[in-house]
């Protein structure tokens, strides 16, 4: 048990050793610009999909039970207005940024523990290229970028999946569903939520490099690296969702 | 983007056969309940502690969101009813599930690869031993058995949390606060909930265990089948958890 | 000659548009040592899938000890597999499981035996190998022929009528792969059953084989046993020889 509780604590203290190395290579500009873009293409274009599958379900559930429970206050039309702020504030960056990290964060984690067991980043080095700034750098950059857009993109789906449940299935009038959709959120909220995304971003992009960068021991720890990602990843996701929660929208009532 | 819906197809196909051949399995050669009891002990233990953590910090998040929406409506006193019913029904299955799949699926993926790999499933083929029953369905059994406690598990820890922060960071009555929250969970909800946990985890046995069985040699191959497992199993949790949820709920 | 223990007729096998083994016939004798010769990627591997049933071929037949192996129901195959012992080409031993472990995994799964008969069986399999007194070792910390040593100890530890052996000489360095060879010529001899070899290694096909049969681009160019081989005129098995042997080649003025 021991353990358990000591562990946190160094693989924080590693994390922040390897995110150090990432931020000098990225000041000192050791890191190509076009691979940036490239990452975060591909980042975006495999995300989207999978986002938006989990996002609408997930609106959709609110909606059932949003509705079944509203009816006993017979208070249908506060629906909207409940969604948004649970979606855009809490679910919309989660999610998005979950599903980033068992999408492209398993695949970085993957591609770089295959890159290390086959040599190719000793390769990168011995060639004087810095290997931090080559493979690293615009991953992380990459979903520091694309996940608070998926964010955003999730917020939007969420929305509609609570919509068609709501409207589609339970026949509340679509006036009604708009008309209170921004009932208790701003323009502040959709910032907010994109600075989740933002976070938690960085987080993925540097944990998934991380594993990966660091993986040994052939196919397996290439397995390995992969699956600790999407632990780690989640769990770091859901400790920064409640400090972030705190600290943006905790005092604001 | 052309034969998308081609490779589509033929994977939910494999994914069919796979399973029906898993089952298959399972009557022909008997279930290894030793096996069984191994593989739920490895997962309960090796969960517990990463469960732990994500079950109190969403319930401390549903406590917070729960307040800041209806304390803008001027409902403060629905915060405990929003965490009993948002943590049971929804949150806790699903955030066990996802814990799961994300340690042990991914694990089981992973390990099927490298056996994959380095010849191992052909040489138990070659030694007429099946590798699905082999393999897959003592960890599909032990998923199954212990996603349910350990989904029940995060309901409670998350309560607790909830009331933790309802009552120490956001000030609210405990007493009213608890009330509100208990009576709000009935027998059905956990038992709805558990129901939920053992569609969940054969759902994510199966997929983990067909992206490892058939994943491509290599490091690259095992990697790629990781990958593919966690997302394939997000998204068809996710999917029959609506589907669920509106069948016992709606 | 007695009834084969092994027939390939009119066998074809394809993975998409590239055809793999191409109406290969051969039927390869009772109680001898058969080696499969090539180059790699010429079919080898596919050989032996398709003898033990883990591929179907697209036509023809395969026997294997008179059953019918393409088209046979996993029941039959079961049945045919547990006269069948396989040398791995990286031994394919389970990771998790101590050597001794390996090796007693088919007397526990297919026999009636007790704990101390099985003991004994794995010791005496693996004094015939040449390792005793290792079972408690684990597979991560054997060296590579040692792994095939443990390997073809499983292989034989039921007793098969047909061992099969995927590149024994792979990955191994020349002494190793002599002592390998004289290890498949020794076992040949204390067991008098079929065994079956592919190889690309023309010094170790020579050393244990009684009947060499050559395949080049998915066709069988040379049958018979070392001498008639030797005495081939078909062009590329004058090269292919001529490379690794310092033979005449016969095609160069």
């Amino acid at each position: 048990m021991a353990q358990a509780l000591i562990q946190p604590i160094i693989t924080l203290g590693q994390l922040g050793g390897f995110g150090g190395r990432v931020l000098r290579s990225f000041v000192a500009g050791r890191w190509s610009g076009q691979e940036f873009m490239a990452q975060a293409a591909t980042v975006a274009s495999r995300c989207f999909l999978p986002v938006v599958l989990t996002i609408g379900p997930f609106g959709a559930v609110i909606g059932v039970q949003g509705m079944v429970i509203l009816d006993l206050f017979s208070a249908h039309r506060l629906l909207s207005s409940l969604l948004s702020i649970f979606m855009i504030r809490e679910l919309g960056p989660v999610l998005a940024a979950v599903l980033v990290a068992a999408q492209a964060g398993s695949s970085f984690a993957a591609e770089l523990g295959a890159m290390r067991i086959k040599e190719e980043i000793d390769a990168t080095a011995v060639m004087a290229v810095d290997p931090i700034g080559w493979h690293v750098v615009p991953r992380v950059l990459a979903m520091a970028l694309v996940v608070p857009l998926l964010t955003t993109v999730a917020n939007a789906f969420g929305v509609l999946g609570g919509y068609a449940v709501a409207v589609g299935l339970y026949g509340q009038s679509h006036g009604v569903f708009v008309a209170h959709l921004a009932e208790n959120i701003g323009v502040y909220d959709l910032v907010a939520s994109a600075f989740k995304g933002l976070v938690y971003g960085l987080l993925v992009g540097l944990i998934a490099t991380w594993k990966g960068y660091n993986a040994s021991g052939g196919a397996e720890g290439v397995g390995r690296a992969v699956n600790d990602t999407v632990v780690a990843s989640v769990m770091f996701i859901l400790v920064f969702n409640y400090l972030l929660s705190s600290l943006l929208f905790g005092s604001s009532s | 983007m052309t034969g998308l819906p081609e490779v589509f197809l033929r994977r939910v196909g494999g994914y069919g056969i796979f399973f029906a051949a898993c089952v298959r399995s399972t009557f022909q050669h008997g279930v290894r309940w030793d096996r069984v009891l191994e593989e739920s002990q490895k997962l309960g233990v090796r969960a517990f502690p990463v469960l732990a953590t994500m079950a109190v910090f969403v319930g401390t998040n549903l406590a917070i969101q729960g307040h800041a929406a209806f304390s803008a409506l001027g409902a403060e006193s629905l915060v405990g009813m929003f965490v009993a019913l948002g943590g049971v029904r929804e949150v806790c299955p699903l955030l066990a599930a996802t814990m799961v799949a994300a340690k042990a699926g991914t694990e089981m993926t992973a390990q099927l690869a490298v056996m994959r790999t380095k010849e191992q499933i052909d040489a138990l083929e070659v030694m007429a031993v099946d590798p699905r029953a082999e393999l897959v369905t003592p960890s599909l059994l032990a998923i199954m058995l212990v996603l349910p406690a350990l989904t029940i598990i995060s309901i409670a820890l998350a309560l607790v949390a909830a009331t933790g922060v309802a009552v120490f960071q956001l000030g609210l009555q405990r007493g009213d606060f608890v009330d509100y929250m208990m009576s709000n969970i009935t027998v059905f909800d956990l038992a709805a909930a558990t129901l939920k946990s053992v569609f969940f985890g054969a759902i994510i046995a199966t997929v983990s265990g067909y992206f490892g069985f058939y994943s491509e040699r290599g490091p690259r191959g095992v990697g790629q089948a990781t990958n593919q497992a966690v997302v394939v199993m997000c998204i068809v949790c996710i999917s029959v958890n609506f589907a669920l949820t509106s069948i016992l709920y709606g | 000659m007695a009834e084969p223990i092994v027939r390939f007729t009119g066998v074809r096998k394809a993975f998409g548009d590239k055809v793999v083994l191409e109406g290969l016939d051969i039927e390869l004798p009772r109680g001898q040592t058969s080696v499969i010769l090539g180059p790699s990627g010429t079919g080898k591997s596919v050989f032996l899938k398709l003898l033990v049933g883990l591929l179907e071929p697209d036509e023809g037949q395969i026997e294997v000890d008179g059953v019918r192996v393409d088209g046979a129901t996993e029941r039959e195959l079961f049945a045919l597999r547990k006269k069948i012992g396989m040398l791995f080409q990286d031994g394919a031993l389970f990771d998790s499981m101590s050597v001794g472990d390996n090796i007693a995994f088919p007397l526990r799964r297919h026999s009636d035996l007790d704990d101390d008969a099985i003991d004994a069986a794995v010791a005496l399999r693996l004094e015939q190998v040449g390792l005793p007194g290792i079972e408690d070792q684990m597979p991560a910390s054997l060296s590579g022929g040692m792994r095939k040593r443990v390997s073809l100890a499983r292989a034989i530890v039921m007793e098969p009528d047909i061992v099969l052996f995927d590149e024994p000489n792979s990955g191994l360095d020349p002494v190793t792969s002599d002592e390998i060879d004289a290890l498949i010529g020794r076992m040949k001899e204390e067991l008098g059953i079929s065994f079956i070899v592919i190889s690309h290694d023309i010094v170790g096909a020579f050393a244990v084989a009684d009947r060499i049969a050559m395949l080049y681009n998915g066709a069988l160019v040379a049958y018979g046993t070392s001498d008639e081989v030797l005495r081939s005129q078909h062009p590329f098995v004058r090269r292919f020889l001529a490379r690794n042997m310092d033979l005449p080649d016969l095609e160069s003025p």
